[in-house]
């Protein structure tokens, strides 16, 4: 009987349309918004290098020592040498940030102030000082240009050294997908409410036909989950191929804990629809909108809208987010992508775990009744 | 015993559904529940199969008491319900294998089962199509099938033919007798009487939660003072003395509507060739006769001072 069943509920929810979109359909489109609307905003946090222009003039010539801290400095500039009059001409339409002038002392020219502007200032500014101490110490002391004073002066020494909590470098779009997996997971909810519906004889005629059957109601109603369960699991395991194959997104190389994460995750969805659809004795539209209003506001609270919102939930009302399994299992994904320890991965499964456990055992309270008030 | 249903109670908060409802079934008949809407006959149904909760009573089908957990009883009754119920996404064959699968774990026994529940509501050249292609008859068809298929001996049909073409209610009228040929015992709840004179060996007619009376056909209009109505078009109706008609013996009541006599007589004899002859002597012409018996109606109908479809 159970495997009976677990075919035959298969087949009607492969073949319920609407449920496919919704649950599979619907996040592979949403993925693919994700990753038209975040594929700048990665980029747009590397750095852009100044774009600046050097007045070539007989000064300049005089000062080598300029050209080679310029050219030294490749990695902040993008260096053009010209006249004054195509200076002036590329700052007039602002193809450069400013131009350097040797008129006879060092100067900048801008039309603007920013952050480009104060980058090229920064770096004039030590410049002047490093040749002034150079000049100065040489003046002192002429056995100093021997004896390596001077290249101590321009070499910078650092006395920290940054360690990273992770292989990984911290990336905040990756966790818009991994809130958009979540979002997914709970939309197993629908299988769950279908599933309950199926099998309630107060909630459907199908479900009186089954009751009336010499059959075990909770032996159909597990394989019936289990189904949907299945379901819920391949179609997540396609939207993980879809992120990672086609959109490139990241999810670390722990394959054994995220497939922990998506079959934990599928069971949290579907027995949260189960225990939605046991519960609320409202007609089949009522459940699927509430389902649907929660499933949205726990995504947004996740940070699927905003990653800022997950930010603000973490630091002001931190139970928030251990109470929201939309949160529990984004947070999974990324402490699997970011994080070389397992203590936040382990501590997210292990509250899914509860819910799951918590919604599977009011489902069972709801069910377990055998005869009903009315139908 | 089939059924055996005593003092049976079921209550909405304050609204009596059954009302020491007793009910007895014998093997191989085919008894009617007969009632209004509302008249307790889908609450009494669902009693009985252990789907509802009941407040006070016995239930014992095949002389054991029913339960949800009753298997052995529930694998020999089927159950055809009033709303079709079937899966959407399953084709024809598929929901009957569906359905019958719940009773029968073998694969080649079902086989056989769901081609035979095909073939008796025939439905042979529709086993792919989904319900949603079939129309109001072929569905009720299916779901038909979907409750005999594993061939029960006990069918409890709850208004199989609602909102179904004459065609097809005939189709399946003559299903049901067809399943009773077989051995099977039927119970079958309508709010249609002539569906119920038509098949059924036993009628009970149910109003506001109990049976008002019970037996045959022809026990039931035996119970009630009324006999036939008999029409009469006449030629001149100016001369007829519509008193001197109500005077006659065993004549409950006279109408005369334009040239329409229509005399409503207690049971007896010869009340037909009474009034002709009374007709006759008073000179007045007749065209057209015809005497109806009474009906289902007429006994709901002075038994409960209302007409069964009010």
């Amino acid at each position: 009987m159970f495997l009976f069943n677990y075919r035959y509920r298969l087949k009607c929810i492969f073949k319920d349309r609407q449920m496919m979109f919704w649950t599979f359909l619907f996040p592979i489109l949403l993925a693919i918004l994700f990753n038209l609307a975040f594929s700048n905003l990665s980029s747009s946090d590397n750095f852009l290098k100044v774009n600046v222009a050097v007045v070539e003039n007989a000064e300049l010539d005089q000062n080598p020592a300029f050209t080679e801290a310029l050219d030294g400095a490749d990695d902040l500039f993008v260096v053009k040498y010209t006249t004054r009059a195509e200076a002036d001409a590329l700052l007039a339409d602002n193809q450069i940030d400013g131009y350097i002038v040797f008129d006879p002392a060092l100067n900048l020219v801008v039309n603007q102030s920013g952050l480009n502007q104060t980058i090229i200032r920064g770096f004039l500014d030590d410049f002047v000082q490093s040749s002034a101490t150079i000049t100065t110490i040489i003046t002192a002391n002429h056995a100093a240009l021997h004896n390596g004073i001077i290249a101590g002066i321009t070499s910078r020494s650092e006395y920290l050294k940054a360690v990273s909590a992770s292989q990984s470098s911290p990336d905040s779009v990756v966790n818009y997908f991994y809130a958009l997996i979540a979002m997914t997971c709970l939309y197993g909810g629908f299988l769950g409410v279908k599933e309950v519906v199926a099998i309630q004889a107060d909630l459907s005629d199908v479900g009186a036909r089954i009751n009336l059957a010499p059959t075990n109601k909770l032996t159909v109603f597990l394989s019936s989950i289990l189904a949907a369960a299945t379901v819920q699991l391949l179609e997540l395991i396609m939207l993980l191929a879809f992120l990672i194959g086609v959109l490139g997104i990241s999810f670390g190389n722990q394959i054994g804990y995220i497939a922990l994460t998506c079959v934990v995750g599928s069971l949290t969805g579907v027995t949260f629809g189960t225990c939605l659809g046991s519960i609320i004795k409202k007609g089949e539209g009522l459940k699927i909108g509430i389902l649907i209003g929660s499933t949205m506001i726990m995504s947004f609270l996740a940070g699927m809208m905003s990653a800022d919102i997950k930010y603000i939930v973490m630091t002001k009302a931190p139970i928030l987010g251990y109470l929201n399994p939309a949160n529990l299992i984004t947070d999974s994904f990324y402490a699997l992508y970011y994080y070389n320890t397992h203590t936040q991965f382990f501590t997210d499964i292990l509250l899914l775990c509860g819910f799951t456990l918590f919604f599977s055992s009011v489902t069972y309270f709801v069910l377990r009744r055998q005869k009903y008030a009315s139908l | 015993m089939v059924i055996n249903v005593k003092n049976l109670v079921k209550r909405y908060g304050d609204l009596i559904a059954l009302d020491h409802f007793n009910l007895a079934v014998q093997e191989g008949e085919i008894l009617g529940l007969l009632g209004p809407n509302g008249s307790g006959k889908t609450t009494a149904i669902n009693c009985i199969l252990s789907l509802l909760k009941y407040d006070k009573g016995t239930i014992e089908i095949y002389d054991q008491p029913m339960s949800p957990e009753a298997y052995d009883i529930k694998r020999q009754i089927g159950v055809v319900m009033q709303n079709v119920a079937v899966f959407n996404e399953l084709t024809v064959y598929e929901n009957i294998d569906y359905f019958c699968g719940l009773y029968v774990s073998d694969k080649q026994t079902r086989k056989k089962l769901v081609a035979e529940a095909i073939d008796f509501v025939g439905l042979n050249d529709f086993t792919k199509f989904y319900p949603k292609k079939l129309s109001g008859g072929l569905l009720r068809r299916l779901n038909i099938a979907c409750g005999i298929a594993h061939k029960p001996r006990l069918i409890i049909l709850d208004e199989p033919t609602v909102a179904v073409d004459p065609q097809s209610r005939n189709n399946i009228l003559e299903g049901i007798l067809k399943l009773n040929r077989q051995g099977a015992t039927i119970i079958y709840t309508s709010h249609y009487m002539e569906e119920v004179e038509q098949i059924c060996s036993r009628i009970a007619i149910m109003d506001k939660g109990k049976i008002i009376a019970m037996g045959t056909n022809e026990d039931l209009k035996k119970m009630i003072k009324s006999g036939e109505h008999i029409n009469l078009e006449l030629l001149n109706p100016e001369h007829l003395d519509l008193s001197a008609i109500k005077a006659l013996p065993h004549i409950i009541s006279a109408e005369l509507t334009d040239h329409q006599l229509v005399v409503k007589s207690s049971r007896g004899k010869n009340n037909l060739i009474m009034i002709l002859d009374h007709l006759k002597d008073q000179n007045i012409g007749i065209g057209k006769i015809y005497s109806e018996p009474p009906t289902l109606n007429d006994v709901f109908l002075e038994i409960t001072g209302k007409e069964l479809r009010d």
